[in-house]
């Protein structure tokens, strides 16, 4: 191609891709190639002081106003930290780790998206007794529910946190019975059989008292006066 | 592990108080706040009268709460002198809250004829066979002596009831070699040599052999203490001390000390068959009835007393069918679910369980409902996640990296590794370079897996690398110590990315819920600096079980003190309407609200009570009381 149209290729440019280049002072182009070069992580400006050991906080900042203006930069807030917004170039979108994924919701957790698929997992749970991860994404994509394809890492997020919930088990597959149908050692998830009692300390007052360490048989708090046992014992 | 809480001996002086009065508990109480002591000192220190003590230590004997021991001590011009020591039975004093657990357990054995047998012990501490039968006799119409004493034999077969230790067993001095070997153990054999206290020493001396101690022939030990009492070497100053002490046996005679072997319950046996139960019920509530099934099934085929049970499938599979709801139970499906328990592991010939894994699990599952109840669902999925984590290996390299941020992240100085495997690997390998000593190794096995040692341990490096990449390799800019950090245990002061990302929980919440679990002494927290360049603080979470268990159990003792004042203080309200007429429509709503609470306060005490056995007795169920 550049043999053949060498010229013409020259000559055929796109418009703004060199012009405001061509505009950029020696600190804006650092400035912008840097953050181009963070590709979709972007940048926060004090890591671009400290990365081109520029001192002076101003020219950053003109700096950054300038691209900002000339629409080679955007701003992107950062999940992980909400006061340190991060610069990008226009080109990339942010990454994962800048928006949270798809748990995130304009920077915020998504916890209504969350809570539906735990119920459907669970559902789908009661009805297949046992299931892998792969299992649960392809019941959950059958059942039309939502737009977003959810990937395996992320349906397994959400079976862990189940697991962690206590209300469903991880068991690794050993081939038998109800775990015939997937390979030995598969992770396999499961409901469980029956909702675990709850401990014998919680059931009474002093097991969920705030106040525990301030009670004694003859202090202000005591077991005597308590309103948490007189609520209690009400018959 | 001293366990003794400060509101553990709060409830142990309740309990004396109400069963024997204040006299008895100010001196019990003395004993457990100050330890083994001699009779005199502990006058001083209640400011009682000597004999008042004496007749005092005499009951808490008698109730198996106090165990006497002659101590042999140096005497100021060097002569031997003994000294009559007496230490409390914490454990023992608790007990008696669990009497009636105890006439359950009987009352389900095969031996129940043996139940006023055992409710005479329970109520009288240690009694004769002859008073033994004496008062079966009188309290029941039926039966003669012979099958009282049948019954008897029965309790005594079973374990439920044992002779009495010693009622003062002499602790002689250490001899020469023992001192010398004490002194020149050398720093190996001081690790390896656990600690025995006098009081461990004491109870040891003082339990006869297990064949003496089941056993209804006499095997004339009383004869043989009796020898040992009169060679035992008193000095001549001590000539008062001796006649004291004269006395003070033929004291014990009348009790029944000497003349006849002297019987009380075997808390032991019962701790034991308790044990048995919370891990059935655990297996249950866990899993569920076919796991309990069989966890009875091995337990009972082996007549459990060790924390371990091996048995073939085979053999399992004969005890499950035994059983009447095992009775459905095939061979496949018996494999099946033994291969999903998590305290069942395979062995060569068969299945093995270990008891003391399950009471471990227990006692987690106990704490976490606490945090539930407490702290609310994003809390405990928090606080899930740091006790056990998803696995036990990630555990384990968490706790490597703990080791690993302190140290290599300040060997390594560029801040610029991102969390890519290759870089990282470079690093760490710059650092076993760099630092050939014992803290950081590095080793390649045949079949070319990498593995680190760092402070001994071996962690695979593509293990380590994963589980820092996958919990908490961020951006890349973020440096080496957020590589390092896996995840669930690192927490970033303004992000709280890794613990919140894995917990659904906000980012803003996060840090709220781990100071107020953190406040609360739940989590630990620990606050590294790394090197470099920059540096950044990072606050490590873990669980130290240890120290959380013993606040607990406080906690328990503290509650189950609350619930026994809180009854005691309904009762008396309600004294006065005893005796009222119940008819008057007034007086039945108070008397039926007073049952209500009474059977309420009395469940939830006997149910908290579970909770104190598994975190107090089931681990430490052989060794003496603390």
């Amino acid at each position: 191609m550049s043999g053949r149209g060498g010229a013409l290729a020259l000559k055929r440019k796109r418009p703004g891709s060199d012009g405001p280049m061509k505009e950029l002072d020696t600190d804006e182009n650092n400035i912008y190639n840097l953050i181009k070069s963070k590709g979709d992580t972007g940048i926060w400006k004090g890591d671009i002081r400290r990365e081109l050991n520029i001192t002076n906080t101003k020219i950053i900042d003109n700096c950054v106003k300038s691209l900002q203006s000339k629409q080679m930069i955007k701003e992107v807030s950062n999940v992980q930290a909400k006061g340190k917004k991060r610069l990008m170039a226009m080109e990339f979108e942010p990454s994962k780790e800048l928006t949270g994924g798809v748990w995130y919701r304009e920077g915020l957790l998504d916890d209504e998206l969350i809570k539906l698929l735990k119920r459907l997992c669970l559902k789908k749970l009661t009805k297949m007794k046992v299931a892998t991860a792969d299992g649960m994404r392809h019941e959950i994509k059958m059942s039309g529910g939502f737009n977003y394809d959810f990937t395996v890492e992320e349906v397994k997020e959400v079976l862990d946190n189940l697991v962690l919930e206590k209300e469903i088990t991880r068991v690794k597959s050993n081939g038998l019975r109800e775990f015939a149908m997937f390979p030995i050692n598969a992770d396999c998830y499961k409901l469980k059989s029956k909702q675990t009692e709850t401990g014998a300390f919680s059931l009474i007052p002093c097991g969920i008292c705030p106040r525990i360490n301030h009670c004694a048989p003859d202090g202000i708090i005591s077991p005597v006066s308590c309103v948490y046992y007189t609520k209690w014992l009400e018959f | 592990m001293a366990m003794l809480t400060q509101h553990g001996i709060k409830l142990a002086v309740h309990i004396i108080t109400t069963d024997f009065g204040n006299l008895v508990s100010k001196v019990c109480e003395c004993l457990l706040r100050r330890g083994t002591l001699s009779k005199a000192l502990i006058s001083r220190f209640t400011d009682l009268p000597q004999d008042k003590v004496k007749k005092s230590l005499w009951v808490l004997i008698q109730h198996n709460c106090v165990q006497a021991f002659a101590l042999e001590q140096e005497g100021v011009s060097g002569d031997t002198m003994v000294v009559t020591q007496y230490m409390a039975l914490f454990n023992n004093i608790i007990h008696r809250l669990r009497f009636p657990k105890f006439m359950a357990i009987v009352s389900k054995d095969p031996c129940k004829e043996g139940l006023e047998i055992l409710e005479g012990l329970l109520q009288h501490g240690r009694l004769t066979l002859t008073q033994i039968l004496d008062r079966a006799q009188s309290n029941s119409n039926e039966g003669s002596r012979d099958t009282h004493r049948e019954s008897f034999i029965k309790l005594l077969r079973s374990r439920f009831v044992e002779r009495c230790p010693a009622a003062e067993p002499l602790i002689p001095l250490p001899t020469e070699a023992e001192t010398s070997a004490k002194k020149g153990g050398g720093r190996s054999a001081g690790i390896a040599r656990k600690e025995v206290t006098l009081e461990e020493r004491a109870l040891a001396v003082a339990t006869p052999m297990d064949a003496e101690r089941f056993s209804l022939t006499d095997y004339g030990v009383d004869s043989d203490e009796e020898e040992n009492g009169s060679k035992r070497p008193v000095p001549k100053a001590g000539d008062k001390r001796k006649q004291d002490t004269l006395k003070w046996n033929s004291e014990l005679d009348i009790m029944g000390g000497k003349k006849e072997p002297i019987w009380r319950v075997n808390s032991d046996e019962f701790i034991n068959r308790l044990r048995i139960k919370a891990c059935i019920e655990y297996a249950r509530e866990e899993y569920d009835n076919v796991a309990a099934v069989i966890l009875n099934s091995m337990l009972e085929g082996t007549k459990c007393t060790d924390s371990t049970v091996s048995m073939s499938l085979d053999s399992i599979f004969e005890e499950v069918i035994k059983s009447e709801e095992g009775i459905t139970m095939n061979l496949e499906r018996l494999r099946c679910s033994l291969e999903q328990l998590d305290f069942c592991s395979k062995i060569e010939d068969g299945y093995s369980v270990d008891l003391k894994d399950i009471i471990k699990k227990a006692q987690l599952k106990e704490v976490e409902s606490i945090v539930k109840k407490r702290y609310g669902i994003e809390a405990f999925r928090m606080f899930r996640l740091l006790s056990n984590g998803r696995a036990l290996d990630t555990d384990k390299v968490i706790m490597k990296c703990v080791v690993c941020i302190k140290g290599v992240a300040k060997e390594v100085s560029k801040p610029t590794y991102s969390s890519r495997h290759n870089k990282m690997e470079r690093g760490i390998n710059a650092v076993v370079k760099k630092k050939r000593d014992s803290f950081l190794g590095h080793d390649e096995m045949c079949d070319g897996r990498k593995f680190y040692k760092i402070q001994g341990h071996k962690v695979e490096a593509r293990e380590l690398v994963n589980s820092m990449k996958e919990k908490g390799g961020g951006a890349g800019e973020e440096t080496m110590p957020s590589v390092f950090c896996p995840g669930m245990h690192c927490w970033k002061n303004d992000t709280g990315e890794p613990i919140s990302d894995r917990t659904f929980v906000d980012k803003k919440t996060t840090p709220k819920i781990l100071y107020m679990l953190w406040k609360d002494n739940f989590i630990e927290m620990e606050k590294v600096t790394t090197g470099g360049p920059r540096q950044t603080d990072f606050f490590l979470w873990r669980l130290k079980k240890d120290k959380l268990w013993h606040q607990v159990l406080d906690e328990m003792y503290h509650a189950a003190l609350n619930l026994s004042l809180r009854y005691a203080h309904e009762v008396d309200q309600d004294r006065e309407i005893v005796n009222v007429n119940k008819e008057i429509p007034e007086v039945k709503k108070r008397r039926d609200r007073l049952i209500k609470v009474r059977f309420l306060l009395d469940s939830s005490l006997m149910k908290l009570d579970d909770a104190v056995l598994l975190f107090h007795d089931f681990l430490s169920r052989n060794t003496p009381n603390s």
